[in-house]
């Protein structure tokens, strides 16, 4: 009792962000109830991986086991459960990600316990645990309380927190596999990786706009290459297809497409009307547009008003640098 | 194939301004226009493909009120057979545990052999009620699925991870697929076509008739409580970079990276 | 399946649209403004689709989806045909059977669902008239103007200005007038060029009852598009309908407006189709503008019937051409560029969005400018 369970998340041989993450959140939570953090790492072949983590100061709780080698949310699932069981934990804390949205609603279900999805924050308060959980795209904020309960469980929204520094050295407890044996009715297949080349903008993560302001073809190189610099695909206005700078599949808006990307940074896009109804969907905007005016600046979070030609590469030569 | 989906009506609130009811607890929807639930709308569309290409059948559910009649008919027009539609306000709606009940009580005891629903609501983001459901149905499922294969007896979904990344898994049937936008082209319901599915089911029923007691879906049986709605402070819309060019260059590369962002 | 809504009745499609009555002279395709920037040959059109079993692979053709709807071809028809209703029948068949280009489904939705085909909730239609004194009209009571906003105008804020200075206008000339507020829904002009014809005998049908309620003389207009959607596809409509130029034209001859200052300006007007092609409105915006203190209005070469189309309509603002050749709406202010007018005045929104953004891209924003009539007039209002 009164320890925190933190879910460790890993892909084809790395930790992912959101485990680190959620190291930022559990000591203090783990204090308040009265326990320890223990970090579960499912895998096969996790030494490593257990190394790295008990580096954050935590004991880290290794099921290593051959059935264990692919993801599978079943499994993961029976494992939790099983662990859940054995040690009674205070608060299970997995990734809001595309495992853990995978899993945790199921074994909430199958354990009854108290669950709240995408939490970006969480506090014991008097006794009470509280999240604070995000609606309407963030545009407001939901207080959470979670009825009194042994086991408390959570998904932790990426990004929200951020990872603490490698502290002190923790320990590293092995323990038994509770799987007996293997799925029948989930396997792993293979993983895909996305293709290169033909882009759906719809589907982009980080979005690089262009519009009237870049004037000619010839300054595509320096978009390009802050694109390439920080992932992203190039969409641009029906201005900037038009001129040809682009081909008609990256054209955002009413007659071309809606994206929804996590940034949207729109450059000499003057924003009208046709134009932003096509990023409605996109969480942060970045304007640069020399035209005070600019509609587009009523869509955006961060503005510079400026001349793109400017702005570009130095944007770009900084954030080479920032990103090492 | 016989297959479920499992809808919601919801607010579009990508531009207008959201106010908090002074009930503390709900937000003032009297300016929204409301429309099926994005990631729904493509579980609706790979619901009808799925039986265009295998037969079948395909039935409707959804809790919400009369209004969402219109979405549900848009679905009946392109080509689902009938609708179900749950109206009780006794149902905890903001708990998807709670919903996953109400839906698990629908489907319980039918025949089926996939229930689709959209990987996420866009209102309340909580990626929750298909993956609760499929425990309670006791099936197999798979999330953010972004291509559906439909095999003897089983299926090949391919689940988006991050990064574009995809984690092929085959799964028995029955199973819960919960749908990623962009797994397919949404088509049109044409109004004729609306019109013409007037004459298909859509069944209206609370609780009661469905058989199952208030007390296992309402604020009681739920075990989180939703305290209270505010609005986050934001520091005005727009931060205004300024400085001279390389400044803002600069400082806007830092926010970027700072924030996670890049 | 619902799908391939071939004739209605017992027309056929060619019946329906009187397509045997063709001569294939040829006029429609050689009087045809976009036939300069895409495939679209309006003639084999109205001969191909005589023959039934061709209908679903011509409906398969991009190039039914270039027509702007301007009536160039039904004007230059010496037979009376309207060929572009021939592309419009095959927009149909795409449409009906669900499997339209993502933007029309969401433009088409958004009509049927919020009575606007902006994806803009209903209960944000009058936003526009927040600050502003605007009578809105009471169904039980007699109003001599009922106005009518169009979905462009109530929710694009470039063009919110129309209403925002027709109001001011109104309100200084003290005319009876009463707008109809946010139960007013889309004309449906669009969505009938866009082939959707169930969407558009609802539209018909709601908006003819809605608006037969009103005690009004006549209807007010702001856009040709609801204009002449009116006045030639609402058959039951019990009122006339006028295009806002012509009640204004009138007041001004009623002597009930004036400017109070000049504007020493060269300006040219653009004809928009469905104000003059269609609806045969020439005189009544030009005097407006003449009565202008100091303004030297210029003609286009192409004016009046024969003016040259902005490719704003026939549902083109959620369809692009893929043809990479210059807009017309380009060509359009080059030639107002090269005559020396430094206003290209218009009187409908969608002019307005397509002139400017080729002023635009064509770098002439320093030197000349874009104005809806109404912009010109409240700044003259003072």
């Amino acid at each position: 009792m009164g320890n925190v369970f933190v879910l460790a998340e890993h892909r084809q041989g790395a930790l992912r962000d959101i485990t680190l993450e959620m190291l930022a959140l559990a000591p203090g939570l783990a204090k308040d109830f009265g326990g320890e953090v223990e970090v579960l790492l499912l895998g096969s072949g996790v030494d490593a991986l257990a190394e790295k983590l008990s580096g954050y100061g935590v004991k880290v709780l290794v099921v290593d086991d051959p059935l264990l080698a692919d993801y599978n949310s079943d499994k993961y699932q029976k494992v939790l459960s099983a662990l859940i069981d054995q040690r009674k934990p205070s608060l299970v804390m997995v990734g809001h990600t595309a495992q853990g949205v995978d899993m945790a609603p199921a074994l909430a279900v199958e354990k009854d316990l108290p669950f709240v999805a995408d939490v970006i924050d969480l506090k014991l308060e008097e006794g009470v645990l509280k999240a604070t959980r995000q609606l309407y795209s963030g545009k407001v904020n939901a207080t959470i309380a979670f009825k009194p309960a042994d086991t408390y469980l959570v998904t932790v929204r990426e990004a929200a927190f951020e990872a603490p520094d490698p502290s002190a050295a923790g320990s590293i407890e092995k323990i038994d596999s509770p799987l007996k044996e293997d799925l029948d009715y989930r396997k792993f297949v293979e993983y895909i990786e996305a293709e290169v080349g033909d882009v759906d903008i719809t589907q982009s993560e980080v979005l690089v706009a262009i519009g009237r302001g870049l004037r000619e073809d010839k300054n595509l190189p320096i978009i390009e290459e802050l694109a390439n610099t920080i992932k992203a695909d190039l969409c641009g206005s029906r201005a900037a297809v038009d001129a040809g700078w682009l081909p008609h599949d990256r054209q955002v808006g009413t007659s071309g497409k809606s994206v929804k990307p996590k940034l949207y940074i729109a450059l000499g896009i003057s924003g009208a009307f046709q134009h932003v109804a096509g990023i409605k969907g996109a969480k942060t905007v970045v304007a640069v547009n020399k035209d005070p005016e600019a509609p587009i600046f009523a869509h955006a979070d961060y503005a510079i008003v400026d001349d793109l030609l400017k702005i570009v590469p130095k944007l770009t030569e900084k954030l080479k640098e920032l990103k090492g | 194939m016989k297959t479920f989906v499992c809808i919601k009506y919801v607010p579009d609130t990508s531009e207008a301004e959201v106010k908090v009811n002074p009930d503390g607890t709900s937000v003032d929807s009297s300016r929204f226009s409301f429309d099926i639930n994005d990631a729904d709308n493509y579980a609706v569309e790979e619901s009808v493909l799925i039986k265009e290409a295998h037969g079948g059948s395909v039935t409707i559910v959804s809790i919400g009120p009369k209004e969402s009649e219109v979405m549900i008919r848009m679905a009946l027009a392109k080509g689902a057979d009938n609708a179900v539609r749950v109206e009780d306000s006794r149902i905890a709606a903001y708990d998807p545990l709670m919903v996953a009940r109400t839906l698990a009580g629908v489907i319980k005891g039918q025949e089926f052999d996939l229930v689709l629903t959209g990987c996420m609501a866009s209102d309340d983001g909580q990626m929750a009620t298909g993956v609760a459901l499929a425990e309670l149905l006791g099936v197999s499922h798979a999330a953010m699925v972004k291509k559906l294969e439909i095999l003897d007896g089983k299926v090949k979904a391919h689940r988006e991870l991050e990064g574009g990344l995809m984690e092929v898994v085959e799964l028995s049937l029955p199973a819960v697929i919960t749908i990623q936008t962009g797994i397919n082209e949404p088509r049109y319901a044409p109004i004729r076509g609306i019109r013409e599915a007037q004459k298909k089911e859509l069944k209206v029923v609370n609780l009661d008739d469905l058989g199952i007691a208030a007390d296992q879906v309402d604020v009681s049986a739920s075990k989180i409580v939703l305290e209270k709605l505010y609005i986050p402070e934001v520091v005005s819309k727009a931060e205004i970079i300024e400085g001279e060019p390389d400044e803002k260059a600069e400082k806007l590369a830092s926010i970027l990276v700072k924030g996670g962002l890049v | 399946m619902w799908g391939m809504m071939m004739s209605t009745e017992n027309q056929t499609f060619a019946e329906k649209l009187d397509l045997f009555g063709c001569i294939q002279c040829g006029r429609c395709t050689g009087g045809c403004p976009v036939t300069v920037r895409t495939n679209l040959n309006v003639r084999r059109f109205v001969y191909d689709a005589k023959n039934e079993e061709m209908l679903e692979e011509l409906s398969k053709l991009a190039e039914i989806w270039d027509c702007t709807a301007c009536h160039t071809c039904a004007v230059r028809c010496p037979k009376g045909l309207k060929p572009l209703e021939v592309l419009f029948g095959l927009r149909t068949l795409v449409v009906e059977s669900g499997k339209t280009q993502p933007t029309v489904r969401d433009a088409l939705e958004s009509v049927f669902r919020e009575g606007n085909p902006w994806e803009k909730p209903r209960a944000t239609r009058y936003d526009w008239m927040e600050g502003l004194e605007v009578k809105i009209a009471d169904p039980e009571q007699p109003v001599e103007n009922l106005f009518f906003v169009c979905c462009t105008i109530a929710y694009d804020p470039r063009v919110q200005i129309v209403a925002k200075n027709l109001v001011k206008i109104l309100n200084q000339a003290g005319v009876d007038y009463g707008f109809i507020g946010e139960n007013e829904s889309c004309c449906g002009s669009e969505v009938f060029a866009l082939g959707e014809e169930g969407l558009f005998e609802m539209t018909v049908e709601d908006n003819t009852e809605f608006l037969n309620e009103f005690q009004a003389r006549q209807l007010v207009t702001l856009s040709p598009h609801c204009f002449t959607t009116f006045r030639t596809r609402y058959p039951d409509l019990n009122k006339p309908v006028l295009h806002y130029t012509q009640l204004l034209d009138q007041l001004l001859q009623e002597g009930k407006i004036s400017w109070n200052q000049d504007l020493p300006k060269k300006i040219v007007f653009h004809d928009p189709c469905y104000l003059g092609k269609q609806s045969l409105v020439f005189d009544e915006p030009r005097r407006l503008l003449k009565s202008i203190q100091g303004v030297e209005l210029l003609e286009f070469d192409r004016s009046r019937e024969r003016s040259l189309c902005c490719e704003g309509g026939g549902g083109k603002m959620w369809v692009e051409s893929e043809s990479k050749a210059q807009r017309l709406a380009e060509t359009r202010i080059k030639d107002a560029k090269e005559m020396g007018a430094e206003i290209v005045a218009v009187a409908c929104p969608f002019c307005v969005l397509t002139l400017e953004d080729a002023m635009k891209a064509l770098g002439y924003e320093e030197e000349m400018r874009v104005a809806e009539i109404t912009e010109l007039l409240g700044e003259l209002l003072a």
